[in-house]
């Protein structure tokens, strides 16, 4: 008993609040199937602190504050992320979070930020979902909800588009059953239809995470004539499915959502995967001198040779230079103010992915886009090649090398 | 849909059926010796899969892994005996029921720190292109399934027959005590039993490795099903094991075909239950009688 | 009395008024949600203590449950508009009824296959509300929003009161139902399920029983989870939340509800506990002392097996070691469950609770309640009138065990008021008689009638309540309950309040008539000092008169001694032959199978010989001692060579 109430009060006790440092959550899956785009996301967002701290830290008012990390992992399960979320939503000198992948726990954990008016950058997390919540007729008038990665509205649109660009006309459309796949689908049958209903859907499979055996779903496709299959899953179920499409030599392209571009898919689908196209805000090669220094010191600061998922680590280390803009003009660490300042970024901020120009406006519930950075012309078609994500547009090489900065 | 396809739907089924009739047949080895199974196999089997893939990875040829990571299994299973088992069975409790689920947990954690907690793929030297037989299409992997689950059986069950020991084995399964007054060591023939039992599930997870992807959550599901297996087929029977496991992994493959992939489990469970609430001693088992 | 009132039910209502007050003194959200949280796992791991605990089987389906009961109190709000009460009042009665479907199959097996049987039910509920989308909304998670509770929108605070107002409910009606017969009930089928049905107290409807009652608490606590985390997904209720939940009831203790608590609040903070380093290394510091101090303990004093003492220290070891060592506590965290329950199910096998609950028992002795004064024995045990008429009647009885004919056709009548033996070698069939009349086999062929209507076939239990009472060869006491205990569970016509009521404590009268009628009968066979002595520690003849006392208190019809005086010393003979003698007299039939021919001589009035599964012999135990035939079967035929005295086959008297 006395135990037991012991632990309680230690849990209680909080530590005073450090008033001199900006306190900011990094969350998401460090472990399981979406592990690669969690970790890449908080390396990401590490390594731009780290290099913000050795200078110094941000400038807050009239004296300089470093950036202090909470690191929580998700599991990518929901109900860690509505406990996080509570946890994050009750910490005092919290400024601002930043992270999350999977859009279950964005769906189940938000809401707890939102109430108490804490700032998240959602980041990498795409489904239409996480920000569509919010964007009802009796929405909040406020959102401390910001998402920076490229939506699926824009990853489904170029999906379809780049299937009609190679002239197919008979599609598969595979998913898995978690928010993610379920919103990915409807967010591709929307853009069929938008795109002037151009590709005839065949044949619509789905699976659940941690199956590994797609056969079923493939000769069913196969017998249905498709000639490429539109995707939307996470990266050990779509190597599963490129390794079933080998197996019953069933060779046609797949086009889908941006986690064909993780490790685990690549590695685990091997030759078979090389050919699948995906929508990416950032592809690993040293283009320009920012994307070189900044692909340099993330191999040097890890270890690797290889970033486990570019998009997510640039979108992380972007998220964060954005934050810390709002920061220094807001020249407080009020998760409130932030928000504001955030709304109304008045100097651009040279990111490694783009120079980010008033990346949000002042949340408007008709209008979600108000509160999401990204736009069509920053994200490119990647290509996985022999182990690696590639452009497969040269024209979109050479677009962004062009942009010297 | 065309016959051919739910032919080979029906026959890659079932030769994934022999991996769970293998893991299977680990319980009744061990159940015919002590009246237990290790509920944490399923993680026997993984923990040996990211051991043989350790050794791939740094360089040993595939045909030194198998014979090592056999032994591996083995050794785990040794351990499990004297940690989770033996204190039990000395007190003639269940405790071993929960202990074993203790150690598979532990050695799941175990395994995601060691090894990460991503899937990784098993390279093998055994082709993966399909074969044409008899109308469908087999891999090589799933022969080589095929064939390293009636060799292993196959030698086992030679081994209880023809030799001294495997007498011995048969003599503990049927009255623990009277054997150990005969003069054999219930002890060590249980301890044997374990050890085989870990080899096989190392077998097991050798042979399943390329076509599954090794991961901590790769024995999960497996473990179900070979528990349905055991269970359907009886604890006592080797031959019932093969036949159970074929036939479950075909209607598997089926139900996920005609019903949805979710689904697949649910025809191996739904008869799972049945089978314990029909005829708990199994299909082919025997009936026990009661003594007061 | 007041002393012991003070102690048990004072430190739970200090419980529950400190947990009630502290969102007073607490402001923070956070905190208050690990404390809801712990609530709902109390009700569930109270739920899951009574499979666990007092079933004594391992149960892998309580998350299974949880699970259902937060879908279904969900889907009631979001499809039907029901308000919270009924909602919670859906999930439990739903996973009442799903829990005794459940266990109609399940609980026919034992051991390894119940816990395969539960685990593929949680395995099959998970994959159902995945898959059916149309009604769960499957992997993308059902939202729902907690509607206002009498018309009062609920705080936090508020909903965290409700909880442990809920709680504190279940605690109640729990200790109210295991302090009665069914307590006993669950206790009994423990130690022996054999004699738990042949005493007519259902082993298999009280195990069905109280699975569907464990599950419904499951589905309780889910509604509750629902209306707390106000967002489901099926991913959440699979097999390693109920490992958790499994590990969570053993370390905190079995069979008992502080117990189930202290699982309760190890399984809502840990996650907590784990990331504070510094309070996992005192924990498990404080764990390797207590590791130490057991292990050392049951070495010096013998009670325990060097590998119980030993792997707990090395357990508890390598958490310190890990502690200080592992970059990261959280990545380690099954690792750290599995080692802490490792520890306590080798080391510390009543939980945590189960070993302070002795250590504190021994430090404040407090005095049981006294128990009521014994009833008369006209009450207990109501004389019958024996009229010689036919009681029990055999025709033509065979039990075959394939080729060995153990019971040949047996025909038998046994008259009311009698004592009726039955002897012979060996394997003659004696036994397997007893046992297909009380119902533990199915006859082969013949027919049994008791008072001329056929007697129930092939089920003790069955027997048992047609009238028939036993005892056995080799002891079957409920060796886990007291001598009073073993004779109250026994007790035919007393319990006869409804479960509901017990639960809420209407069930105080009859316990004491019970006691009062058992303590009767430890009287009538000469063990009314000892009503509170442990079975297991009484002597050997006190357990044999004990098991006797418990077969009376079915006041049956016939009363089968399956060999009451094997093994006893000649005093305690004496004194069962006066027992036997005095249940003659109240008119109660007997059928004794014995060796000892001067018992039988004594007591039988008719005896019948076996041989082989036939009846070779019948008469008075004169006439049949002197049997040619019965010689033969105890001695062989005599050789011309032996002298021809006469063979007594009776022991020496003396």
């Amino acid at each position: 008993m006395k135990a037991f109430l012991a632990m309680v009060l230690c849990a209680l006790a909080l530590p005073a609040a450090a008033a001199d440092t900006v306190k900011i959550a990094l969350t998401g899956p460090y472990s399981g199937g979406s592990a690669p785009m969690g970790t890449s996301t908080r390396d990401g967002s590490k390594l731009a602190i780290s290099e913000i701290n050795a200078a110094g830290g941000i400038q807050v008012g009239d004296k300089k504050m470093k950036i202090e990390i909470v690191e929580r992992d998700d599991e990518a399960k929901n109900e860690r992320g509505a406990l996080i979320a509570q946890e994050l939503a009750s910490m005092a000198d919290l400024s601002g979070v930043i992270g999350s992948v999977n859009t279950g726990v964005v769906m189940a954990g938000d809401k707890h930020l939102q109430e108490k008016g804490i700032t998240k950058i959602i980041c990498p997390a795409a489904g239409s979902a996480s920000m569509t919540q919010w964007a009802k007729p009796d929405g909040p008038k406020q959102l401390s909800i910001f998402r920076f990665a490229a939506h699926d509205g824009i990853q489904a649109a170029m999906v379809v588009e780049e299937a009609i660009k190679r002239g197919f006309t008979k599609v598969g459309v595979f998913y898995d059953s978690t928010n993610y796949g379920v919103s990915g689908r409807d967010d591709m049958l929307n853009q069929i239809k938008k795109q002037g209903d151009k590709l005839q859907v065949v044949a619509s499979e789905k699976w659940n995470i941690g199956d590994k055996d797609m056969t079923a779903q493939l000769l069913k496709t196969k017998a249905a004539g498709a000639q490429a299959i539109l995707i939307w899953g996470i990266g050990p179920e779509l190597a599963a499915v490129a390794n079933g499409m080998a197996k019953i030599g069933f060779k046609v392209p797949l086009i889908g959502g941006w986690p064909l571009s993780m490790a685990n898919y690549i590695d685990n689908a091997g030759a078979n995967g090389n050919g699948a196209l995906m929508p990416q805000t950032f592809i690993e090669e040293p283009i320009t001198p920012k994307a070189k220094a900044f692909i340099d010191a993330y191999h040097k600061a890890y270890g690797v040779t290889r970033i486990a998922s570019p998009v997510a680590a640039a979108q992380g280390y972007d998220a964060v230079l954005i934050f810390a803009a709002a920061v220094k003009q807001a020249k407080s660490t009020d998760s409130v103010k932030i928000r504001e300042a955030l709304e109304d970024l008045k100097e651009p901020v040279n990111g490694v992915i783009a120079v980010w120009v008033k990346p949000y406006t002042k949340w408007d519930p008709s209008n979600v886009e108000t509160h999401e950075a990204f736009r069509r012309e920053q994200v490119v078609m990647g290509m996985v090649l022999d182990g690696r994500v590639v452009f497969a547009n040269e024209a979109d090489r050479a677009r962004l090398a062009g942009q010297t900065k | 849909m065309p016959e051919s396809i739910i032919a080979q739907m029906a026959v890659s089924g079932a030769l994934m059926g022999l991996v769970y009739a293998l893991v299977a047949y680990g319980f009744q080895l061990t159940f015919a010796t002590s009246k237990s199974i290790n509920f944490g196999q399923g993680e026997l089997v993984m923990v040996s899969a990211f051991f043989s893939l350790t050794l791939i990875n740094l360089g040993l040829p595939y045909l030194l892994v198998v014979p090592i990571g056999l032994l591996f299994g083995a050794l785990v299973g040794l351990a499990v005996e004297r940690t989770g088992v033996r204190l039990a069975l000395e007190q003639k409790s269940e405790g071993w029921i929960l202990l074993t689920i203790i150690i598979g947990l532990f050695l799941f954690s175990l395994a995601e720190n060691l090894w990460g907690r991503d899937d990784r793929p098993f390279p093998t030297p055994i082709p993966s292109a399909p074969i044409r037989v008899l109308g469908v299409d087999v891999t090589p992997l799933e022969i080589s399934v095929l064939v390293g689950v009636l060799a292993v059986m196959g030698l086992i069950e030679l081994f209880k027959r023809r030799t001294l020991l495997g007498k011995a084995v048969e003599a503990v399964a049927a009255d623990r005590d009277a054997a150990e007054l005969m003069g054999i060591s219930a002890t060590r023939t249980i301890v044997l039993s374990y050890g085989l039992s870990g080899g096989v599930a190392a077998l097991a997870g050798i042979l399943v490795s390329p076509i599954t992807t090794v991961g901590p959550t790769m024995a999960a599901a497996l473990v179900l099903k070979a528990f349905s297996v055991a269970v359907v087929a009886g604890l006592e029977s080797g031959f019932g094991v093969v036949v159970v496991g074929l036939f479950l992994g075909a209607l598997e493959s089926l139900a996920s075909f005609y019903i949805g992939s979710g689904w697949r489990e649910a025809p191996g469970l739904m008869l799972l239950i049945l089978a314990l609430a029909v005829r708990p001693t199994g299909v082919f088992g025997k009936a026990v009688i009661r003594k007061v | 009395m007041l002393k012991r009132l003070l102690l048990v039910r004072g430190s739970e209502l200090a419980l529950f008024l400190l947990l009630a007050a502290i969102p007073l003194l607490v402001q923070n959200t956070y905190a208050l949600g690990l404390l809801t949280l712990l609530a709902i796992y109390g009700i569930l791991l109270i739920g899951l203590d009574v499979t666990v605990g007092y079933l004594g089987q391992v149960n892998l389906a309580q998350a299974a449950f949880l699970g259902l009961g937060a879908y279904a109190a969900a889907l009631g709000v979001t499809r039907f508009g029901v308000g919270i009460p009924v909602a919670i009042l859906i999930a439990a009665l739903l996973c009442t009824l799903l829990g005794a479907l459940l266990a109609l199959p399940a609980l026919r097996l034992d051991g390894p296959q119940f816990a395969l049987a539960t685990l593929s039910f949680t395995a099959l509920t998970t994959i159902f509300l995945n898959e059916f989308e149309s009604l769960t909304q499957g992997a993308q998670g059902l939202s729902l929003s907690r509607p206002p509770l009498f018309g009062h929108l609920l705080t936090p605070r508020d909903f965290y009161w409700l909880c442990m107002g809920l709680l504190a409910l279940v605690w109640m009606a729990m200790r109210n139902l295991l302090s009665s017969q069914w307590g006993r009930a669950f206790e009994a089928l423990r130690d022996s399920p054999i004699a738990t049905d042949a005493m007519g107290v259902g082993t298999y409807r009280h195990k069905v029983a109280g699975f569907a009652l464990g599950s419904g608490l499951g589905g309780l606590a889910g509604a509750l989870y629902a209306f707390n985390f106000q967002y489901l997904q099926p991913h959440a209720f699979v097999y390693e939340l109920t490992v958790i939940l499994l590990l969570g009831v053993v370390l905190g203790g079995r069979k008992s509800l502080w117990g189930a608590f202290v699982g309760a609040s190890l399984v809502a903070l840990l996650p907590n506990l784990l990331s504070n380093r510094f309070l996992f290394q005192a924990i498990s510091g404080a764990g390797l002392a207590l590791a130490l101090f057991a292990g050392i303990r049951g070495l010096t004093r013998r009670t325990l097996r060097p590998f119980q003492a030993i792997a707990p220290i090395v357990a508890t070891g390598t958490l310190v070691a890990g502690s200080f060592l592992a970059r990261n506590t959280e990545d380690w965290r099954k690792a750290i469950f599995a080692l802490m329950l490792f520890s306590v199910v080798v080391g510390l096998p009543e939980g945590l609770m189960g070993f302070a609950g002795g250590f504190l028992a021994r430090l404040f002795r407090v005095a049981p309640p006294p128990l009521p004064a014994a009833s008369p024995l006209d009450e207990a045990l109501p004389p019958r009138p024996a009229d010689g008429s036919v009681l029990l009647e055999l025709r033509d009885l065979k039990r075959w065990f394939g080729g060995v004919r153990a019971v040949d056709g047996l025909t038998l009548l046994v008259r009311s008021g009698h004592v009726h033996g039955l002897i012979g070698p060996n394997g003659s069939g004696k036994s397997t008689v007893a046992n297909v009349v009380s119902g533990l086999y199915t006859p082969t062929e013949g027919a049994m009638l008791l008072r001329g209507a056929p007697l129930p076939v092939g089920s003790l239990f069955r027997a048992a309540r047609a009238g028939v009472a036993r005892t056995f060869q080799n002891l079957q006491l409920f060796t886990g309950m007291t001598a009073l205990e073993n004779v109250m569970v026994a007790l035919r016509g007393v319990y006869r309040v409804p479960l509901p009521l017990v639960l809420l404590g209407l069930g105080r009268p009859e316990e004491r008539r019970a006691q009062a009628d058992a303590l009767a009968l430890l009287e009538f066979v000469g063990l009314g000092d000892e009503p509170r002595t442990p079975a297991k520690d009484l002597t050997y003849g006190a357990q044999r008169f004990l098991e006797i006392a418990r077969a009376l208190a079915r006041r049956p019809e016939v009363l089968i001694l399956d060999e009451p005086a094997a093994g006893l010393a000649r005093p305690d003979v004496v004194k069962q032959v006066e027992i036997i003698r005095r249940i003659q007299k109240r008119g109660i039939t007997i059928v004794l199978i014995e060796h000892h021919m001067d018992v039988v001589t004594q007591l039988c009035d008719l005896v019948t010989a076996l041989d082989g599964g036939k009846m070779i012999a019948e008469g008075t135990p004169d006439e049949v001692k002197r049997h040619p035939k019965v010689i033969e079967a105890y001695l062989g035929t005599e050789s011309p060579a032996d002298g021809a005295a006469t063979m007594n086959p009776a022991p020496a008297r003396g």
